[in-house]
């Protein structure tokens, strides 16, 4: 993964009011911590990192310009986004060193269609990695084609590039191919549920506990 | 239906509806969602109807996930009664839904017949709600 560079300002005014005008700006409020120095506060620029982010993904590896001297290489570690409009709000910056080894979490894409009949669940969308700070996969990839009903992929069933260590647990399930639920399973997932429906609303309380 | 098998007090105040969602706001399990735009009490009745809803439609070969869960009892009082002599007892079991909630989920290999049996479930919710995917959401 390649270096990306921006230019990046220091803040000196704190708090959700001061927050709101560096939004209102264009500007992105994030803080930069690690190796035990510091944090800087710094506002990036919304519309830059968002693309940078879009197109390198989570994991990017940022060169930060902090006014004209200061540079700092830095991965993210937080992004802290609205629920609803779905912009920026807040980023976490971790301070790296080129050579050394960070623990990220690489997201899954799944590929390819199981066999039909099948349904397909994806229980893990992201894996702990360990990877040199500027060879971080960006993705990784796993090939369910074909595959039948009743086959599960663990996370230690991904191929990881080279120099990319797994953290994870080996066994957890990443993928599981399923035969498809008929109609009355469907159904019936709300007859169980549907068991203490008709109880008394909390009969069994203990209100003097 | 969905209701707590024991709880500590029968009734309790009525839940804040204010603030946003702190989490619960992307899709994790399925491929879809639906997610709530609006501050609202979903009770244990209306999630049971949208789950039908979505079901019926897709007839087989989904999965379907309920992230919310009605813990919250509300009550009541009878109809005609005069104001004082305590609180009502409990009437409804609701969740306390607020707006970026994803509250259901849902897998299911044809994308429109997701959208469709997601669109009836919605119609079952008390409040504006919106279908979202496990792809979008990027910025």
């Amino acid at each position: 993964m390649s270096e990306v560079r921006l230019n990046v300002e220091a803040r000196t005014e704190f708090g959700k009011g001061a927050a709101r005008r560096t939004r209102r700006a264009g500007k992105i409020p994030a803080v930069l911590y690690g190796h035990g120095s510091d944090p800087k506060h710094v506002s990036l620029p919304a519309v830059e990192f968002a693309r940078v982010i879009r197109e390198n993904g989570h994991n990017a590896v940022l060169e930060l310009r902090i006014g004209s001297t200061d540079r700092e290489l830095v991965l993210t570690k937080t992004i802290t986004t609205h629920p609803l409009k779905n912009y920026i709000e807040h980023v976490d910056l971790l301070s790296i060193k080129r050579g050394e080894k960070v623990n990220v979490d690489v997201p899954i894409v799944v590929s390819g269609d199981p066999e039909p009949g099948t349904l397909l669940t994806q229980d893990l969308n992201e894996l702990s990695v360990e990877a040199d700070a500027l060879k971080i996969p960006e993705q990784i990839e796993l090939s369910v084609d074909g595959a039948e009903a009743g086959t599960q992929y663990h996370a230690s069933d991904l191929s990881l590039p080279d120099g990319v260590e797994l953290v994870s647990d080996p066994e957890l399930l990443v993928v599981n191919i399923v035969v498809a639920p008929t109609a009355e399973d469907m159904e019936s997932e709300g007859d169980t549920d549907g068991a203490v429906a008709e109880e008394e609303p909390a009969a069994e309380s203990s209100e003097e506990s | 239906m969905l209701i707590p098998r024991k709880v500590r007090y029968r009734k309790s105040h009525a839940p804040k509806r204010s603030g946003m969602a702190k989490g619960g706001t992307r899709v994790n399990f399925g491929d879809y969602g639906i997610q709530a735009l609006e501050h609202a009490y979903v009770t244990n009745r209306q999630i049971e109807s949208a789950r039908i809803a979505m079901t019926r439609h897709v007839k087989r070969g989904g999965k379907i996930w309920i992230n919310i869960f009605p813990d919250r009892p509300l009550t009541k009082k009878p109809a005609e009664t005069r104001m004082g002599s305590g609180k009502g007892s409990p009437e409804y079991w609701v969740a306390n839904v607020k707006p970026g909630r994803v509250m259901f989920e849902m897998s299911f290999p044809n994308e429109k017949t997701a959208r469709e049996a997601m669109r009836r479930a919605i119609h079952k919710l008390p409040m504006k709600c919106r279908i979202v995917s496990r792809e979008g959401g990027e910025f």
